[in-house]
């Protein structure tokens, strides 16, 4: 014989379902009708304003899709020389040698969703694969939480793939301070106190830039540095042994990894630059001749 | 006692000079330059009562800088009985930003609420300023003061970026460039920008493309505003220490040439 | 498999974004604005992880007496500053902000003057007319100076209009240059990350 308690209870525990389930439709059914209302309310689904963005968007995913297709059926393309990442490998046999750590900062203008500060972490990668196979310390200061995280990972995984996890500190990965000049103020202390045989300056700086480098440049240590502030490219041109020019930071991880994918996008900025070129050319002389009054070819270039 | 390296030579002759000029009062007559001429304009011609956003996107660090800007613009705007809305996208610009505002308003005999309000900081630049466009009361539910932004007089007129002039912002980093990417680009906000002299030729591209509007660069810029509205302030006064400064890196640039080629000389003649 | 999972999530995201870029709908608006809300709290408590690896780095170094002064007042001002906020809170006329105005705001004042100096230093070794270009440089920084200076005007007019002209022609054509390659570079950077081709940020290759 069935115990009723066990039924009652299973028929409660069915009723109950079934009110849940009930209700959680409900919810649906409403949040669906709240969808329909919104949607339906929506009169611009395309904002016309937008479409030479649009276009140029397009326009470069087609390029870069193109250049990674035609990698991938066998077209290599060879990429010049770019000395700043060349002597990443001797700047690291420097420090060794002279038994000193090497200093590694990506800037206080960045977070972890800019791509210089991405474009950054490939170098990273590849200098603490090579401090890890030479046993020297990495020192890495940063001024965002995130980023020491990622920073962290980053170089762990480096000293696993060189074989040598157990050298890996993660101590020396430190967050410092979000305030622009604590943060000069703080690594400026590291340099001159730990005196880095090596300082890479890779990523996005600000009013920072001269003070590090300079600093740097006191102690005689060997600088390389990258970062897609124009004006603070001036800076480190006049106090840096290497600098990489905005782009070339980019081109780091294709260079550095020698990824066939990431090449191909390296190929495709190269295309990109070309198209712009044409487009620049031509709309110039579109311009010039509408502004001779010669002939009337119209605006169609002030998007 | 360890022995002065050249560069110390150098920091200390400039610590010299720099000294000496602020001591000294001499009064300077500048050429107005062709973009704070273009932003003292705008202002002028905008109509009476245009609600204006002013954004204190710098630190501390700048102040002797940012400070004669941020002063020379707010005594224009208020002169000219312009409404405006205050804010800040670096935490360190907040309270600079209110006591620069509240100061100026005092000057003007300005009313909190009626004239002017701050809302204050907001962290993480790119989303506040993506969702000041969305909507400014939503953003900022409350000012800097804590007061319901829906009870301020003035904030009651604004909702989104649709009901203000433009945003002046007050910076010593690249932080307008994201008001020109997001508000810009995005809500076509209009960007102006009074910045530190070290920022000015990275905003020069910005200001020929028409991205943004107006720009006042460096305590130059800020000597030049004073001028224009004819009331005195810090960049009047800190133009003799800056032009001092600028000499006298000239006169270093000249030195180290003179020894680089006698240097130069003398390893050829010993050859 | 957490990998995949993160790498899922970004590309939704990106797509998501780069969608509701061109929309003018309100539900465009309405994604985009939660996005953006659920952006900041996430950022609020990244935060924590940072206070936590400060204290923690600090609190081992003290361990192994290294740099011990200078590691105790940076704990005591990651300790008193929240404690002085919480108490009196953080508005104008609080013992918080009598100290954000009279010890750190002095302090990192100083350090951005410092720039002044290493400014005059960088010039005095950089500046040198070893050749053709670095002449050229060393003029047209001359003239700048010159220009952003008082004496620009008074020696002769055409001083600051030549530098105006520099600005805006020669040094703006090279600028934007850069700053193309910049961009182009940010775009395909991008890309990688939102099709999963560039995987760093995840704290490696694999």
């Amino acid at each position: 014989m069935p115990d009723n308690k066990a039924l009652s209870g299973g028929l409660v525990k069915k009723n109950n379902f079934l009110l849940i389930v009930g209700a959680g439709g409900a919810h649906v059914g409403r949040m669906l009708l709240n969808l329909a209302l919104i949607i339906a309310a929506s009169t611009a689904w395309f904002d016309m304003d937008r479409l030479p963005t649009l276009i140029a968007s397009v326009i470069a995913i087609g390029i870069v899709a193109y250049a990674v297709l035609r990698h991938k059926h066998g077209r290599k393309f060879r990429m010049r020389e770019i000395a700043g990442l060349s002597a990443l490998d001797n700047a690291v046999g420097r420090a060794t040698e002279m038994a000193r750590p090497v200093l590694y900062t990506p800037g206080w203008g960045g977070d972890i969703q800019r791509p210089t500060t991405i474009a950054s972490m490939n170098v990273l990668s590849h200098v603490a694969a090579r401090t890890a196979q030479y046993n020297c310390d990495l020192v890495y200061p940063t001024h965002d939480p995130v980023i020491m995280a990622v920073a962290q990972e980053v170089v762990r995984e480096a000293y696993a793939d060189a074989g040598y996890v157990e050298r890996f500190k993660s101590d020396n990965i430190t967050y410092v301070t979000s305030s622009q000049f604590g943060y000069a103020a703080a690594v400026d202390g590291m340099i001159s106190r730990v005196k880095p045989a090596s300082i890479f300056l890779l990523g996005t700086f600000e009013a920072e830039s001269l003070i590090l480098a300079e600093t740097g440049n006191s102690i005689g240590a060997i600088q390389i540095a990258g970062t897609d502030s124009t004006i603070q490219l001036s800076f480190f041109i006049v106090a840096c042994d290497y600098t990489l020019i905005g782009e070339e930071l980019f081109a780091a991880s294709g260079y550095l990894s020698q990824d066939e994918s990431i090449l191909a996008s390296v190929q495709a900025q190269d295309i990109m630059k070309v198209v712009i070129a044409v487009f620049l050319v031509v709309a110039t002389i579109a311009a010039t001749l509408t502004a001779t009054g010669l002939v009337d070819l119209g605006e169609w270039w002030m998007f | 006692m360890k022995r002065l390296h050249s560069r110390h030579w150098v920091f200390l002759g400039l610590l010299v000079v720099i000294t000496a000029a602020m001591l000294l009062r001499v009064p300077m007559q500048l050429r107005t330059s062709p973009e704070t001429q273009r932003m003292f304009d705008y202002l002028d011609q905008l109509p009476e009562g245009s609600v204006i956003l002013v954004s204190f996107d710098h630190e501390a660090s700048s102040l002797p800088e940012i400070r004669p800007i941020a002063e020379a613009l707010l005594r224009h705007a208020f002169e000219r009985d312009h409404k405006l809305i205050g804010m800040a996208l670096l935490a360190e610009g907040t309270v600079i930003g209110y006591r620069l505002m509240e100061q100026v308003a005092e000057e003007y005999a300005r009313e909190y609420g009626e004239d002017y309000v701050y809302l204050g900081f907001k962290p993480q630049f790119i989303a506040a300023i993506l969702s000041m466009g969305e909507s400014i009361p939503a953003t900022f539910p409350e000012d800097y003061l804590g007061s319901p932004y829906a009870t301020l007089p003035l904030a009651q007129k604004v909702s989104s970026y649709d009901d203000v002039a433009g945003v002046l912002s007050i910076t010593d980093g690249s932080l307008t460039t994201h008001w020109i990417e997001y508000g810009g680009a995005r809500y076509n906000l209009r960007v102006m920008a009074g910045v530190t002299a070290a920022m000015v030729t990275t905003y020069d591209p910005y200001v020929s493309s028409g991205q943004m509007h107006a720009m006042i660069g460096g305590l130059r810029g800020a000597a030049e505003y004073e001028q224009l509205i004819d009331v005195g302030g810090g960049g009047l006064r800190g133009m003799l220490a800056q032009s001092t400064a600028h000499l006298y890196i000239l006169l270093l640039v000249i030195i180290g040439n003179v020894l680089y080629w006698r240097e130069k000389k003398n390893k050829a003649g010993k050859r | 498999m957490d990998r995949k999972v993160a790498l899922a999530i970004c590309f939704v995201f990106g797509v998501v974004m780069f969608i509701q870029y061109f929309s003018g709908s309100s539900l465009a608006r309405q994604v985009n604005q939660s996005i953006l809300e659920y952006w900041q709290i996430v950022f609020a408590f990244t935060l924590v992880v940072g206070i936590v690896g400060v204290v923690r780095t600090n609190v081992q170094r003290i361990n192994k007496r290294d740099d011990v002064f200078f590691r105790i007042v940076t704990l005591a001002g990651i300790i008193i500053m929240p404690v002085v906020a919480l108490i009196w809170g953080i508005k104008a006329d609080t013992p918080f902000m009598w100290m954000f105005e009279n010890i750190q705001a002095p302090m990192q004042a100083t350090v951005f003057a410092l720039l002044a100096f290493f400014v005059a230093s960088a010039s005095f070794r950089g500046f040198r007319a070893r050749s053709v270009q670095a002449t050229v440089l060393l003029v047209s920084a001359s003239i700048i100076l010159l220009s952003r200076s008082a004496l620009g005007g008074i020696l002769a007019d055409e001083i600051p209009q030549f530098a105006e002209w520099m600005r805006n022609y020669p040094s703006m054509s090279a600028r934007r240059a850069i700053l193309i390659g910049i961009g182009l570079g940010s775009i395909t950077t991008s890309l990688r990350v939102i099709l999963g081709i560039e995987r760093t940020w995840l704290g490696g290759r694999r």
